[in-house]
C-alpha cells in the first residue's frame, strides 16, 4: 500500500512536471506559423519519425510552411534520393500543401535550387515575405561579394516594420563540438545583421539543438538534429541558453505582432525548449567592425 | 659666369630635373630601368588573363546549354540530374583535349598562390583554417579535369575572406576546395574544369 502511494506520488510529480513543460501557442488569426528543420536528409528511420511527429503536431499547430536549414539531401542527387530523403518522409505534409523553403548545406548539390518543391526558384539565395515576416535564405557555403551585396541591398530595402529572419546552414554562434561557430562568416555578415536589424537567425550544420543567449540583440538557433544527431555534441562554451542532444528535434514557430513564440520538440513529442521572444526596439546601428567596409 | 650663360644652363637643366622628378615619383630607381610592377599589379594582370579564359569557357557553356532544353524549376529531380549529366557530357566532348592549366594559366596559378599565402599568413589565417576544418574537408579524392565532381560528396566551405580575394566569377562557375587543391567547377554541369594542386597548407 505504501509502495503504491509512493508510486502515485512519483507519477503525479512527473505529470506535474510534464504539465509545467506544456506550452501553448496563441494561434492568433493572421499570425505566421512555420516549422524549422535542419540536417534531415538522410532517408533513415529517425528522419521519417521526426516528419511523422511534425504531421501530428500540425493537427494542433497548423503551420503553413517549413524552412530547411541545409543538408536537405545527403549522399546523392538522383530522383531516388529526392524520393527517399524528401518526398516520402514529408508526404503527409506535402499532401496538405505545406510549402518547404530550402537553404543549401555543404552536403547539398547546388542544383537542388532547381527543385520546385524547395521553392528556391533556381537561386542559391533568395528572400520571401509571409505576413509581417521577411525571410532571407542564404548560401553560407559560398559567401562571395555578389551575395554580400545582394544581402545588404535586400536588408536595406526591407524597411523596419517587418520581422527579419535569416536562415542558412553554417551557424554564426554554436557550441557544437564537431563544427562550432563560423567565425569568418560571422565577421562578414553579422555587421549587416546588426546594421539592418535582423531579429532571429536559424542554422544547422552541428547535429544538435541549441538556443544561444542573444548576441548583440539577435536570437540564434541551431537546429541540426532533424535527421542526424550528435549525442553529447555540445561543449560548455557559456553561450548556450538551452541545448539538447538526446534525440532528434524540430522547431515550431509562430510570429504574432511583435512576439515570436517557439517550441522545440523531440520526435517522441517531448518539449525540449519553448518560449517567446519580443522584437527588440532598436535604432539601426553602424556595424562595430570595419571588416565589411574593407572588402 | 655671365647672366646669359646662366640662363642657357637653366634652360637646359630645368627639363632634365623635371624628368628626373617625374621618374622618381613613378617609382623608378636610378640605374635599374623601369619600375618592377607591384604584387597587386601582377595579380591584376594575371587575374585578367584568368578571367578572359573563364569568360571563353562560359561562352562555350552557354552555347552548349542553349542547345539543350532550358533547365527550369521542376518537381521532377530526374530532369535536373539528366540536365546536369547531359551538359557535363557535351562540355566534356567539346573540351576533350582540356588539360590542367588551360584556365588557371601559369600566371594565374602564381596569383592564386599569392592570394592563398597572404590569407594563410595574415590576420585571417586562423579563421580560414577553422572554416575549412569545419567544412568537412575532403582528403582522399583526386579529381581530374573534365570529370564530374563525385555525386554525394560534401563541398568544403570556402573561407569567405579568401573568396573575397579571388576574382569574382560568373554564375556558371565556382571555386571549390578539395583537399589541398583549388578547383574550378562548372556548377550547373557539376564538372571539374580546372584545378591547382597543393595550393592550400597541409594543416587544413
Amino acid at each position: 500500500m505504501r509502495k503504491a502511494r509512493i508510486a502515485i506520488l512519483i507519477l503525479s510529480l512527473i505529470a506535474f512536471c510534464a504539465s509545467g513543460d506544456e506550452f501553448k501557442f496563441p494561434l492568433k488569426a493572421g499570425s505566421v506559423k512555420f516549422a524549422a528543420i535542419g540536417d534531415m536528409g538522410t532517408g533513415e528511420a529517425p528522419q521519417y519519425q521526426v516528419a511523422e511527429r511534425m504531421n501530428t503536431e500540425r493537427q494542433q499547430f497548423p503551420f503553413d510552411f517549413v524552412i530547411m536549414l541545409g543538408d536537405n539531401i545527403y549522399g546523392g542527387s538522383s530522383g531516388k534520393d529526392f524520393e527517399k530523403k524528401f518526398e516520402l518522409p514529408y508526404k503527409a505534409l506535402l499532401d496538405s500543401s505545406v510549402k518547404f523553403y530550402a537553404s543549401l548545406g555543404n552536403h547539398d548539390n547546388p542544383n537542388e535550387r532547381f527543385y520546385k518543391l524547395f521553392h528556391m526558384n533556381g537561386a542559391n539565395y533568395y528572400t520571401f515575405r509571409k505576413g509581417n515576416v521577411r525571410f532571407f535564405a542564404l548560401d553560407s557555403n559560398y559567401m562571395d561579394a555578389k551575395q554580400l551585396a545582394w544581402l545588404e541591398k535586400e536588408l536595406q530595402n526591407s524597411g523596419t516594420s517587418d520581422w527579419k529572419i535569416c536562415f542558412f546552414h553554417h551557424p554564426l554562434y554554436s557550441s557544437g563540438k564537431t563544427h562550432g561557430s563560423s567565425i569568418e562568416l560571422r565577421s562578414l555578415i553579422e555587421p549587416l545583421f546588426i546594421k539592418y536589424g535582423v531579429d532571429v537567425v536559424f542554422s544547422g550544420h552541428d547535429h544538435v539543438y541549441e538556443r544561444v543567449k542573444p548576441e548583440k540583440g539577435i536570437y540564434y538557433f541551431t537546429e541540426g538534429s532533424s535527421g542526424q544527431l550528435r549525442p553529447d555534441g555540445l561543449a560548455q562554451t557559456g553561450i548556450t541558453d538551452r541545448g539538447f542532444t538526446d534525440d532528434r528535434t524540430f522547431m515550431l514557430v509562430e510570429v504574432a505582432g511583435d512576439v515570436l513564440y517557439f517550441e522545440t520538440l523531440s520526435r517522441g513529442g517531448r518539449i525540449v525548449d519553448s518560449g517567446e521572444l519580443r522584437r527588440p526596439v532598436r535604432a539601426p546601428e553602424q556595424p562595430s567592425s570595419t571588416e565589411q567596409k574593407n572588402h | 659666369m655671365t647672366t646669359r650663360k646662366r640662363k642657357i644652363r637653366i634652360k637646359y637643366l630645368f627639363p632634365l630635373v623635371m624628368w628626373g622628378l617625374l621618374l622618381a615619383s613613378a617609382g623608378a630607381k636610378p640605374g635599374t630601368g623601369p619600375a618592377a610592377p607591384s604584387e597587386e599589379a601582377k595579380n591584376g594582370a594575371d587575374f585578367k588573363e584568368f578571367m578572359d579564359r573563364v569568360q571563353a569557357y562560359v561562352n562555350l557553356h552557354k552555347a552548349i546549354a542553349s542547345s539543350l532544353p532550358a533547365l527550369k524549376p521542376t518537381d521532377q529531380p530526374e530532369k535536373i540530374a539528366n540536365h546536369q549529366q547531359t551538359l557535363a557530357q557535351r562540355i566534356g566532348e567539346a573540351r576533350r583535349h582540356a588539360r590542367r592549366g588551360d584556365i588557371f594559366s601559369q600566371g594565374a596559378r602564381k596569383a592564386f598562390r599569392r592570394a592563398v599565402r597572404e590569407e594563410f599568413g595574415g590576420p585571417h589565417a586562423h579563421g580560414a583554417r577553422t572554416t575549412i576544418r569545419q567544412g568537412e574537408p575532403l582528403k582522399t579524392i583526386r579529381l581530374r579535369v573534365n570529370e564530374p565532381y563525385p555525386d554525394g560528396l560534401p563541398y568544403t566551405t570556402l573561407p569567405p575572406t579568401l573568396l573575397l580575394k579571388f576574382p569574382k566569377l560568373p554564375d556558371q562557375v565556382a571555386y571549390r576546395i578539395v583537399g589541398r587543391e583549388l578547383v574550378l567547377l562548372d556548377v550547373e554541369a557539376n564538372l571539374v574544369i580546372d584545378r591547382i594542386p597543393d595550393i592550400f597548407p597541409e594543416t587544413t
